[in-house]
């Protein structure tokens, strides 16, 4: 393994740990009588309890609502498929609090578990969606005919054929999703759901004792470390790889009759949802509490969530591309713990983050509120988003390139430079938007770390919301998803070189 | 040998927008760095909305040429950061929606005693007894209520336990205001007594709320009929709302713990740069002319002897706050954790 690989890994490792070890410092702050009257409250259960059904929950609806909209989408002959794909990636642009306030606004009593499930389902389901899709495009047809071919019956084509090549794909999206249920704040928080992001953040509200919020912090860190560990495992080894020679063929669609009606109408009603009702009731709302619109003010809250969310992305980037080379090339038990590390990370409320930068971005005089430590913590905070996409796109490079390089003479550096990364680039790219699109929505962190007077689309949203303007906050929500629909539209685009990379053997 | 043609990617291209990008952040972020610049600045951490408090700022700035730096947020957030900032924070001053925030950063000796030019100003019933924080307008605890149902009006909190309000409650557990009120009874009536209330409270069955401004909405709405908020919330919602609603302020008796009058405070930081002129703007805040615009612009309570009361609402001497330490109200912790023994939290 090159040096400076691992020289770079190692410090984006011990940057990325920073919150990691700010909880653990806090928790253990009060001494571990404290900690373990804490963890053996009725309280902690009941808690605990509630975030791992919210996550199982709405990771299984995510699951079904995702893969059924891509096979509908991918698969068979429904009308206006694209722009379905196009719709139901575009939730990702709204935030969950966004989303939150507009059905709360349409049904009054919106509130409690059940409804935490349907936003929460809403939100993640586009991840599931864009990975179930990535991972159908790269299925040969041509297995699937021959599995057909020696007798199996659909359910066993995509039992033994489909599956195991989508599983990893799956299974990341799948984390992710169960990490976002475990971090999200806006849509619990509005929604009186009591999982232990809402509950860290009202113990530290109330208390001002950071200690005993770090501790059930820490145990919120413990169950993603479970959830983390499941999903490596049950991904497997498994790297998908097709022997012999030419390209994919793509499926024929099926031809779906009558019932393409039907799809149409579930897609339709799952767009309206997810993003039809929150731009209508932000519309609605506009309108009527228009009078007095600051275009000055709307226009640098836009640049300044751009800005920040641009650096915060290519930051991520910059720690991610040395993580997922050592993740997809040089796999090792360090590289996994590091995965995990950034995984758990990512579970994090952003109100330990944005605490645990504010303790150390403090001391550091003038780095402090500053937009590079606010790069920073987006990098740190969605650094699980771009080393997942990273590392996939690494790992299907076929292997045998490098050889190929070297035998013609180039070093393992000028091999990673010249050969690898340009051809795993359109994963990378996947991932830069991802941090983007995230980074763009951010709250809680962003609110202590800005600089002062810096403020972003979210920052007014919130500033608005909190004395309960929804009116006055409604030009800022629609802002940030028109700004956020176009990294989501290029997310949702054909990757047209991961047509050929699944191939392994080059016929040498 | 075949080898498929894999597109490669125009790295120059993408190398070049993230140089772009970087250059571009870097200018903001020094632009964004007022460090070095004259001593005539002010860093304000201001737990109240630019919405409300804005507008102070502004004149402020026009008539003394200090420039302000405001830093807003949640005032119990600004609070865990401050302390979080522990001596490296670049605050001047704490301007705090409720008095327990101001008490936290004060117990953590972050708070410099103020000068009695301004302590004077205030009632000592308004500010902490030690001189870290004064009080700058007064927010007063109501009942909120619907006035076409409701036709006779609790006169105590005790009232509230009656089972004809069941389910016809609205409280807001989660809200600093509501837990102050909370910390006032606990002081008032003892533990065991606070406790008994608060159970026979749940077991009436009330419907809880994130935000003040939701229970006015709700009582509003027809889904409930009367709700312990803040007096300022119907003006509010009104004005979000863009029309007139069917809700009114009532008041328990003179004296009782329902009437609790909490105070929005400032205090100098320890770490502060410009202390002068942070004493300055809490001047300016406490002056005749800020104190009146804060009655008649936001609708609260001055905090001043002689000035009016919000318009259709009695004086503070007529409500009769309960004699509560304010600065007794910082102990929140135990008010969460008594709400968290009855089930509200």
């Amino acid at each position: 393994m090159p040096k400076s690989l691992s020289i770079s890994a190692v410090a984006v490792i011990l940057l990325a740990s920073i919150p990691l070890g700010y909880l653990v410092i806090r928790a253990t702050g009060s001494g571990i009588a404290v900690a373990a009257e804490v963890i053996g409250r009725e309280k902690t259960v009941t808690t605990l309890m509630t975030t791992i059904s919210l996550a199982l929950l709405v990771a299984f609806f995510a699951l079904v609502i995702g893969l059924s909209s891509a096979w509908l989408i991918q698969r068979t002959n429904l009308p206006f498929s694209s722009l379905f794909l196009v719709l139901g990636t575009l939730a990702l642009a709204v935030p969950s609090y966004v989303s939150t306030y507009a059905w709360i606004a349409l049904i009054p009593n919106f509130t409690g578990f059940a409804a935490a499930v349907l936003i929460l389902t809403l939100t993640t389901a586009p991840y599931v969606l864009l990975a179930a899709i990535a991972a159908l495009r790269r299925i040969d047809a041509t297995q699937e005919e021959s599995a057909r071919a020696l007798g199996l019956g659909p359910t066993q084509v995509a039992k033994r054929v489909i599956w195991p090549q989508s599983r990893p794909t799956l299974l990341a999206a799948v984390l992710l999703v169960l990490l976002y249920v475990l971090s999200d704040f806006g849509a619990v928080s509005l929604l009186r759901v009591d999982t232990f992001t809402r509950v860290v953040h009202t113990m530290y509200k109330a208390t001002y004792d950071r200690s005993a919020a770090a501790v059930v912090a820490m145990v919120l860190v413990l169950l993603a470390a479970v959830l983390i560990y499941a999903e490596q495992r049950a991904r497997g080894r498994a790297v998908a790889a097709k022997s012999g020679l030419g390209t994919i063929r793509t499926a024929t669609k099926i031809d779906i009759g009558n019932k393409k009606y039907v799809a149409v109408a579930y897609l339709f009603v799952l767009s309206a949802a997810s993003i039809g009702l929150p731009i209508y009731v932000l519309v609605t709302r506009f309108i009527a509490v228009s009078n007095d619109l600051d275009i000055s003010k709307l226009v640098s809250a836009a640049a300044a969530t751009v800005t920040a969310a641009l650096a915060g992305a290519l930051l991520a980037m910059l720690f991610a591309i040395p993580l997922g080379l050592l993740a997809a090339r040089y796999k090792s038990k360090v590289s996994t713990i590091a995965e995990s590390a950034i995984l758990v990370t990512h579970a994090l409320p952003g109100v330990v983050i944005g605490l645990a930068l504010v303790a150390l971005g403090s001391k550091l005089g003038f780095l402090y509120q500053t937009l590079p430590l606010l790069a920073f913590a987006y990098a740190v905070l969605f650094l699980a988003k771009a080393v997942g996409s990273v590392r996939t796109s690494f790992a299907r490079v076929p292997r045998v390139f490098d050889d190929i390089s070297h035998s013609l003479g180039n070093s393992n550096w000028q091999t990673i430079r010249k050969v690898t990364i340009p051809i795993a680039a359109p994963g990378v790219i996947t991932g830069f938007l991802l941090v983007f699109l995230t980074a763009m929505k951010e709250l809680p962190a962003t609110l202590m770390l800005r600089p002062t007077g810096f403020d972003t689309l979210a920052t007014e949203i919130w500033a608005a919301t909190a004395i309960s303007q929804y009116g006055k906050a409604a030009p800022y929500a629609l802002l940030l998803v028109l700004i956020a629909a176009l990294p989501t539209y290029l997310l949702s685009r054909p990757d047209r070189a991961q047509v050929d990379q699944s191939r392994e053997n080059v016929g040498l | 040998m075949v080898i498929q043609n894999y597109e490669r990617i125009n790295l120059r291209k993408y190398l070049g927008l993230a140089a772009g990008a970087a250059l571009l952040f870097s200018l903001v972020a020094c632009s964004s760095d007022n460090q070095d610049e004259a001593a005539a600045e002010l860093t304000i951490y201001s737990g109240r909305s630019e919405e409300f408090i804005g507008t102070f700022f502004a004149d402020f700035e026009t008539q003394t040429g200090i420039k302000l730096n405001v830093r807003y947020g949640d005032s119990a957030e600004l609070a865990a950061q401050l302390l979080e900032e522990g001596a490296n924070s670049k605050a001047d001053l704490f301007i705090a929606q409720d008095a327990g925030s101001l008490g936290a950063v004060a117990d953590a000796g972050m708070l410099a005693t103020l000068d009695s030019t301004v302590l004077d100003l205030v009632d000592p019933q308004y500010q902490s007894d030690d001189g870290s924080w004064v009080g700058v307008t007064g927010r007063a605890r109501v009942f909120a209520y619907d006035p076409t149902k409701v036709t006779e009006l609790p006169s105590s909190i005790d009232d509230l336990l009656d089972s004809k309000w069941s389910g016809k409650i609205g409280i807001a557990p989660t809200n600093a205001s509501f837990q102050a009120f909370i910390t006032a009874l606990r002081q008032l009536r003892g533990e065991a007594a606070a406790e008994q209330w608060l159970t026979a409270l749940v077991a009436n069955q009330p419907l809880t709320y994130e935000k003040n401004s939701m229970i006015v909405e709700a009582i509003d709405a027809g889904q409930i009929e009367i709700g312990l908020t803040n007096h300022y919330y119907i003006y509010e919602v009104a004005q979000s709302l863009g029309r007139a609603i069917n809700v009114k302020d009532g008041f328990f008796a003179p004296g009782d713990v329902g009437n609790l009058v909490n105070v929005s405070g400032a205090g100098i930081l320890n770490t502060a740069k410009n202390s002068a002129g942070a004493a300055e703007l809490i001047k300016f805040l406490l002056s005749n002319e800020s104190q009146n615009k804060f009655v008649t612009d936001t609708n609260e309570y001055s905090v001043l002897p002689d000035l009016p009361a919000p318009k259709d609402l009695p004086s503070l001497k007529q409500i009769g706050s309960p004699r509560v330490d304010l600065t007794a109200l910082r102990d929140v912790a135990a008010t969460q954790r008594l709400l968290v023994r009855v089930g509200l939290l």
